[in-house]
């Protein structure tokens, strides 16, 4: 087996395993791909179009969000990569919907986007068992219909038992700004060409979708005394449960607004706009608008909220969150000029469409492992969702998956009762999606016990059993609970008013920061909350816990990937089809599928079970 | 449940296992038609009625007869079904339902017709109970209500909620998704929005005891001390002589009971052993029985030998005079069972009685099952807890309507539980 690139021409000759795992792409989820694969001690190779671009934010300069944070905390706990990356690069970090419920809050942090794109690329290369590799990748190979390694632009055929795909945006990609469209993944770099339609003929269902990205400007050419500031929190708190404390550069976001001049322009010119004109096909998310979007669908609104971001510290480069567009570039100027504190705004690039094949993800199992060849997993944007995070825990969840699938172990199925992961994943592959899927709060029914705070106890055990967990994050991990356990002793035997302070939790206003203990001040603040949380939503969570294990009993109904459905009578055949199509794991997974029948799941329920008894 | 086979052909009758003027034999499963074909003169076409002689394997006519016949996707339980309407003599039922054991038929479990019905996605879960309810359904008005409820007026009225409570969730939920810097108004709770859904639910739920009422009946026992008229009373009730009525105490030593329609309300009719001092050990053990039953009772009459005064009437009982022939007593609810007189007076006022506590809501939905009393209050109780904890945060009102709103799926069969499955076909009466 050869470890590096310069040994790959004898072995295409001599057709030997190049390596364990090849990873194709080096964005959000290709990097967690690529390290989880490595991690657990797989001989990985990971293929990009440019070493140059690995990690790089094509979009928005942040990481986490509502949901989001959660998916970041999660990746975190289950050995990933993103919370280290976004925590030794934030310039800034808010706790989000603090005032609408502990549960529901999350971390959201403005990233230095040329310093995160460095430490990916630098985690990348001291990662003693993964290998990176410049080229475009145009065709996946297979050997008795398993994956079994992909051929390059440039030539190459590289061998590998397991192949994670994660192409993002540049599979055929094409961006429009006005009438002018050119094939690109990103502006400015080119797409990969070939490979969509190589899957296509490959009986894979290959759509396309579309999203967008606002202007860049230069932050000495605007006025800020014409904008609200919008600061950061202090103290700043890290993603991950690895650090104690984040040691960062806080730097102000900006706050203007549309007028009706912005819209007036935006209405004169829609014709010129690609996605008017008819020239996108793809579906745009719905929850992420463009501005000509807002402008057209909201036509009572007179004026939309545009944040003004910083791209990083040394940069003069601004982001104009909100004005997502891709009308001709002189439009842009003209209406980017019209909000107050833009006015003499100098672009330093467009905001522009970009439209790019993706992969319909009903074609995956749970365990993000490809129905139509074995051995291919894929991940991110590829399979239809928007966001580095949605990517980013994808990619962690095909790599490990590719490397258990390596030691031919069983898959690592995240439930959707333990992880935003699980509910992003199984909405993934069990409804498919027709826009960008982005992560929300409302799509995880069992939130109250998906707190971003406890992802480490959800997950990091999980991390553990897969040898994913380093030991450096076990003995921390093994250390918080110790202390939360004696940190609870603390608050039972402590009383005042006839109440042990842990009872006092209970009552709605308490605040256990508040409480003047010195016996406390031992403990870290988070870990205090953690606990103030726990008991105050104790009673909440037994009510959820009845509905989770009412989920649990279908999700423990298994249903064989190659069950029969045409043998089973009674089931209607539009439900034939769509389960056909999904092919679920569970009874539960079947009764998600959109448009199933509950009848047709009874006597599905009814046929799986006769069938496992005899 | 689990034992049911779909589209195995199956049969049953119908209608009752009586001599009457029409029975009704309903076969349905894949094949039915082809298996029928050579015993019957007459075409077999999908929706149409065809006249024509049912004969045995020997060849003989057993009986002129119409089939009606459906093709897959078409009758009932949307399998290929047809149904054999012949002359109601008993002869004739087991020699049709002979014939059909014998050609590859077999006698359907019970509620195995709705039980596929349902199965085929025919009818929801309302809509299920609705039949049973219908089949068993003892009175006119039960029959109207479980009709009504066919057509969905539950399902309607559950939809419109879910549909409300789906709307403030929204509203709620975009609050999750959104940061306080990008949606930066605060929601409100909408009390009065949420207490009117909850009285809604309430006052649908709260029509069950009066369902249950018309379409289980209602027990009426017949109390008061030996041989104070009870047994006269209760035979002139059912117009039958059903109870050992003679002049010595303590006849009715246990406690005999029919079906009647007072008014109306069917109802189940008790006649008891007389209270008073036990003369032995059976009689006792009567008389022990009569307190049970007089217990779980809907209404109680209690009957009053001629002038006996009224102390020893219990609390909620209607009281009414029998002897009147011989006390001349015309006042009150006083009443001959020798002459007749004053009975009509007695039965409107247990008529009465029945229904004082039947409430009727405006909307005229009813519900007959404790599963979907229980759904409904459950729903109810889930929006309570949220307007309790309308002070918390989001995330727990949004749990609280959740949860309501999953009440409400179950309720219109979205969302279905094995066990609830498994407890309704259970209670599915042959047939339909």
């Amino acid at each position: 087996m050869s470890s590096n690139v310069c040994s790959l021409l004898s072995v295409w000759v001599n057709d030997m395993r190049d390596y364990d795992a090849i990873v194709i792409g080096g964005g959000h989820a290709g990097i967690e791909a690529g390290l989880a694969l490595a991690r657990m001690g797989a001989e990985t190779l990971l293929v990009t179009q440019s070493a140059d671009t690995i990690g790089r934010m094509s979009c928005n300069p942040s990481i986490g969000g509502l949901a989001k944070g959660n998916l970041v905390r999660e990746i975190d706990a289950l050995g990933g990569e993103m919370g280290h990356l976004i925590d030794s690069t934030m310039i800034q970090m808010r706790m989000l919907n603090k005032r609408r419920g502990p549960a529901v809050q999350a971390p959201r942090a403005q990233a230095d986007k040329f310093s995160y794109s460095r430490l990916a690329k630098e985690t990348l290369e001291g990662e003693p068992h993964l290998h990176i590799f410049m080229d475009t990748v145009v065709d996946i190979m297979t050997e008795d219909g398993r994956a079994s390694g992909v051929v390059t632009e440039r030539g190459w055929r590289i061998s590998a038992k397991a192949v994670v795909m994660t192409t993002g945006t540049f599979m055929d990609g094409r961006i429009f700004i006005g009438e002018y469209d050119e094939m690109c993944g990103r502006l400015g770099e080119k797409a990969a060409i070939g490979l969509g339609d190589r899957l296509r003929s490959k009986g894979f269902h290959v759509g396309r979708m579309k999203t967008g990205t606002p202007a860049r400007v230069r932050k000495s050419s605007l006025d800020f005394s014409r904008m609200e500031v919008q600061p950061g929190d202090v103290p700043m708190l890290p993603f991950s449960f690895e650090n104690d404390e984040i040691n960062r550069p806080d730097i102000p976001c900006y706050i203007t607004y549309t007028n009706e001049s912005t819209h007036q322009i935006i209405r004169d010119n829609i014709h010129r706009s690609p996605l008017y004109g008819g020239k996108i096909v793809g579906k745009g998310p719905r929850y992420c608008p463009s501005i000509e979007d807002k402008v057209v669908r909201f036509p009572d609104r007179d004026r939309h909220q545009i944040f003004v971001e910083p791209e990083g510290e040394g940069t003069e480069e601004m982001y104009l969150n909100g004005l997502s567009s891709s009308l001709p570039e002189e439009v842009q100027h003209d209406f980017i000029h019209t909000l107050p504190g833009l006015e003499y705004a100098e672009i330093i690039r467009p905001g522009y469409a970009v439209e790019y094949d993706y992969l319909d993800p009903l074609d995956l199992y749970p365990s993000l492992e490809s129905k139509i060849i074995p051995g291919l997993f894929i991940a991110g944007q590829t399979n239809g969702t928007s966001g580095y995070e949605e990517a980013a825990a994808q990619g962690l969840v095909a790599g490990i998956n590719a490397a258990l699938y390596l030691r031919k172990e069983k898959p690592l199925i995240l439930k959707r009762t333990d992880s935003y992961i699980g509910v992003l994943i199984d909405d993934l592959v069990t409804k498919g999606t027709k826009e960008p899927y982005r992560m929300f709060t409302s799509r995880a029914e069992h939130r109250l016990s998906l707190r971003h705070d406890t992802a480490d106890q959800r997950l990091t055990p999980v991390a553990a059993s897969i040898g994913l967990a380093s030991k450096g994050r076990m003995e921390g991990f093994e250390r918080k609970m110790e202390m939360i356990s004696d940190a609870v002793s603390v608050l039972k035997s402590i009383k005042a008013d006839g109440k042990s302070l842990y009872e006092k939790l209970r009552e709605p206003d308490a605040d256990v920061l508040e409480m003047d203990v010195p016996e406390l001040s031992r403990f870290p603040k988070s870990l205090l909350q953690t606990i103030e949380l726990d008991v105050r939503y104790e009673g909440y969570l037994k009510r959820q816990e009845r509905e989770v294990e009412k989920a649990k009993k279908q999700e423990n109904m298994v249903i064989p990937p190659d069950f029969d459905y045409d043998i089973v009578d009674g089931i209607s055949s539009e439900s034939k089809e769509k389960l056909k199509a999904v092919r679920p794991l569970s009874i539960g997974q079947a009764s998600r599928i959109s448009g199933v029948r509950v009848s047709d799941i009874a006597v599905l329920a009814v046929a799986v079970r006769s069938r496992s008894n005899g | 449940m689990s034992s049911y086979a779909v589209d195995e052909p199956i049969y049953a009758l119908a209608t009752a296992y009586q001599p009457s003027a029409l029975a009704v034999i309903r076969a349905s499963g894949e094949g039915s038609w082809d298996l029928l074909r050579p015993y019957f003169s007459g075409r077999l076409s999908s929706g149409k009625a065809s006249h024509g002689y049912i004969s045995g394997k020997d060849g003989k006519a057993i009986d002129e007869v119409v089939v009606v016949s459906y093709a897959k996707g078409h009758g009932y339980t949307s399998e290929e079904a047809f149904e054999i309407m012949s002359h109601g003599s008993i002869a004739v039922i087991k020699a049709i339902s002979g014939l059909l054991d014998s050609i590859g038929f077999r006698r359907a479990e019970r509620g195995e017709f709705t039980y596929r019905a349902f199965l085929h996605g025919r009818i929801d879960l309302t809509e299920a109970e609705a039949v049973e309810e219908i089949v068993s359904s003892r009175s006119d008005r039960a029959r109207s209500d479980a009709l009504s409820r066919l057509s969905g007026t539950l399902r309607t009225a559950a939809l419109q909620m879910k549909d409300d409570i789906l709307d403030i969730l929204a509203s709620l939920e975009v609050q999750l998704d959104y940061g306080e810097d990008e949606i930066p108004e605060d929601w409100e709770f909408p009390e009065e929005r949420i207490l009117e859904i909850i009285s809604r639910l309430e006052g649908i739920a709260s029509t069950y005891a009066s369902s249950r009422l018309y379409s289980h009946g209602a027990l009426v026992v017949l109390a008061g001390r030996a041989n104070a008229g009870k047994s006269s009373l209760y035979n002139a009730l059912l117009k039958e002589d059903r109870s050992i009525v003679s002049p010595e105490e303590g006849t009715t030593r246990d406690y005999i009971e029919s079906d009647a329609s007072i008014a109306g309300i069917p109802v189940r009719l008790v006649d008891t052993a007389g209270l008073r001092k036990a003369g032995g050990a059976v009689e006792a053990e009567g008389i022990r029985r009569t307190e049970e039953m007089m217990e779980s009772a809907d209404l109680i009459v209690y009957v009053l030998d001629g002038d006996e005064d009224d102390s020893s009437v219990p609390a909620g009982a209607l009281t009414v005079r029998s002897k009147r022939d011989i006390t001349g007593i015309d006042e009150g609810l006083s009443f001959s069972s020798v002459t007749g007189e004053g009975l009509d007076v007695v039965i409107e006022a247990i008529g009465e009685a029945l229904s004082r506590d039947i409430v009727h809501g405006s909307d005229d939905i009813r519900i007959d099952s404790e599963r979907q009393r229980d759904c409904l209050l459950s729903a109810a109780s889930a929006l309570r807890e949220a307007v309790d904890a309308k002070s918390s945060g989001y995330d727990v009102i949004a749990l609280f309507l959740q949860s309501s709103l999953d009440s409400l799926s179950v309720l219109v069969g979205d969302i279905t539980a094995d066990d609830v499955l498994e407890r309704l076909f259970s209670s599915f009466c042959l047939g339909k």
